[in-house]
């Protein structure tokens, strides 16, 4: 049936349209509660431990499993033309521009932002954030900028990490494995490269930091229903951030590269 | 005299179950209400209503004249610090100790040292009987503790309002009466006022100034716990024996043996 299709379409994009209407109302009330008092700072420093130092490990041991496996192929490619020494050269600016700031977000999508909707999901369930409600306490200012700002900053950090590990990583390989000369790739890793690249990389991780904290909080702040949708909550709040981040780097990649 | 909590014309349903249709009371200061009713038959809607965490289809409930439903939210915020509310659920918060989730809204909202705090938190758990839970977790304690913490978290502000649902359901005989006493205390003390749901009836005739039934989305009667015993509703005098025979139920009730001759013959030595 033609008309029942068509009304099951319009549905779905009135929902979607509302979702993202929700979306944007809560996390304009999660920029505007940031600059409120209380200034929660126990709670805060909590969240830069949870979001950052405990996602060191993580980041530095994907960066580097990304970085040398990246300089394989790229010594394997340029070889074709006679050009190894060009490698070192396209590791950086890959690192720097690409892989660091894309991979932290998309591991750090799945480690915090998870995290964050599966927290935030089994206190929306258990009543806690009625709870906070009724004690005349704004669940957003409560919980979403703690996890908002330690994301803003954290994410930035972490890139940091990843493009240092990185170098190192590429080092290992190029240097270490195929033979190049140290001094050759240290110079040559940041030949392409500008420090605007680096400011292109912090900002796309303030973004992509931006893009885990409020969707990872709102998916939670969302949940309904129990143990099945505590159980949602986190995997859609990784898909929808993990899509956002690559769709978001599109276009700051275009946007900020002209 | 404006009444504290007014309730006009309430009305909620969730898609096609209607769970409050026009419900209408008024709270006076210092008046102590308690509100009984069948399990699922929205009490627990009422109060989430009242406190404005629940959108009401239509009508209103208005808060020292103010009403919720119109506030935005920091005016809500404002009006939410007067009152206490305890879950049926506790709805403590997991990841703070007892002490912390007690003083969480004095530390929040009041100008208190750490020590005041912790005096405060000391009294309200002593008041409930759980003195030395300062640092467990609530994951650490039973349904009953739980649901005191609950309750001194509700009081440690020492709001004007509370609003009790089933504080006292899960405690043993002991319990509930100290609990009853708390709240009678709270009120001679204080002067506050309180809408307890109950299912206890013996507690609710020792807290209550006046009793509300709610019964098929409406409150039947509301009047002193002497009249509500004297009213001749059949409904009202089912639910106060306690007996499955009668109007309160939509289906008709289980039959009924005595107790003596249900006894399985297999289990007569
Ligand atoms: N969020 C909700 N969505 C759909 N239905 C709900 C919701 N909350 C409550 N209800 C329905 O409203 C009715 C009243 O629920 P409520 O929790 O108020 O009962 P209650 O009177 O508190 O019962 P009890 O004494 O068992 O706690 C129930 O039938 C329930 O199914
Ligand atoms: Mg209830």
């Amino acid at each position: 049936m033609p008309t029942n299709l068509l009304d099951r379409l319009g549905q779905r994009v009135l929902q979607s349209l509302t979702q993202a209407g929700d979306f944007a109302v809560i996390s304009s009330r999660a920029f505007a509660a940031a600059f409120k008092r209380p200034f929660d700072t126990p709670n805060l420093m909590h969240q830069f431990q949870a979001v950052g130092v405990n996602s060191i490990p993580v980041i530095v041991l994907t960066s580097v499993a990304i970085s040398m496996v990246f300089a394989v192929q790229l010594s394997f490619g340029f070889r074709q033309f006679q050009a190894e020494g060009l490698a070192s050269q396209v590791q950086g600016l890959a690192i720097v521009r690409e892989l660091a700031p894309v991979i932290t977000g998309l591991m750090m999508a799945g480690r915090v932002g998870s995290a964050m909707a599966a927290e935030l999901g089994t206190m929306q369930v258990t009543e806690q954030i009625d709870a906070l409600e009724c004690l005349a306490t704004d669940p957003i200012h409560f919980l979403f900028v703690p996890r908002l700002l330690a994301s803003m900053v954290m994410l930035p950090l972490l890139t940091g990490i990843s493009i240092y590990v990185g170098f190192w990583g590429g080092y290992a390989l190029l240097v270490g494995v195929v033979g190049q000369s140290s001094v050759v790739y240290s110079t040559e890793f940041y030949k392409l490269l500008a420090f605007r690249d680096v400011g292109i990389a912090l900002t796309k991780a303030l973004v992509f930091g931006i893009i885990i904290a409020l969707v990872g909080c709102w998916r939670g702040y969302r949940t309904q229903g129990g143990a099945e949708g505590v159980g949602n909550a986190p995997t859609s709040s990784v898909v929808t951030s993990s899509l956002w981040i690559l769709v978001s780097d599109f276009f700051l990649t275009k946007l900020l590269l002209v | 005299m404006e009444p504290v909590i007014d309730v006009v014309n309430l009305s909620k349903a969730f898609g096609p179950k209607v769970v409050l249709a026009n419900v209408t009371f008024a709270v006076q200061e210092g008046e102590s209400l308690a509100v009984m009713g069948g399990s699922g038959s929205g009490k627990t809607v009422l109060l989430r209503t009242i406190m404005g965490l629940l959108a009401p289809d239509s009508g209103h409930v208005s808060i020292e004249g103010k009403i919720i439903q119109e506030l935005d939210r920091q005016e809500l915020f404002e009006v939410r610090k007067k009152i206490g509310m305890c879950f049926q659920m506790a709805a403590l918060f997991d990841s703070m100790s007892v002490a912390e989730n007690i003083g969480f809204a004095l530390k929040r909202h009041t100008p208190m040292t750490e020590a005041e705090i912790a005096g405060r938190v000391d009294e309200c758990l002593t008041l409930v009987g759980l003195k030395d839970c300062q640092k467990l977790r609530p994951a650490e304690l039973s349904g009953g503790m739980k649901r005191r913490v609950g309750f001194a978290r509700a009081i440690a502000l020492k709001p004007q309002i509370l609003l009790f649902d089933e504080p006292t359901t899960g405690l043993d005989p002991v319990m509930t009466d100290v609990i009853s006493r708390v709240i009678l205390d709270l009120k001679h003390q204080l002067g506050v006022t309180t809408v307890t749901i109950t299912h206890d009836l013996k507690s609710a005739f020792e807290i209550a100034d006046r009793i509300a039934l709610l019964f098929r989305g409406e409150i039947i009667a509301c009047q002193p716990p002497e009249e509500f015993k004297a009213n001749p509703d059949p409904v009202i005098q089912q639910f106060l024996r306690g007996d499955a025979e009668g109007p309160f139920l939509t289906d008709p009730a289980p039959p009924k043996r005595s107790t003596k001759s249900s006894a399985s013959p297999l289990l007569v030595p």
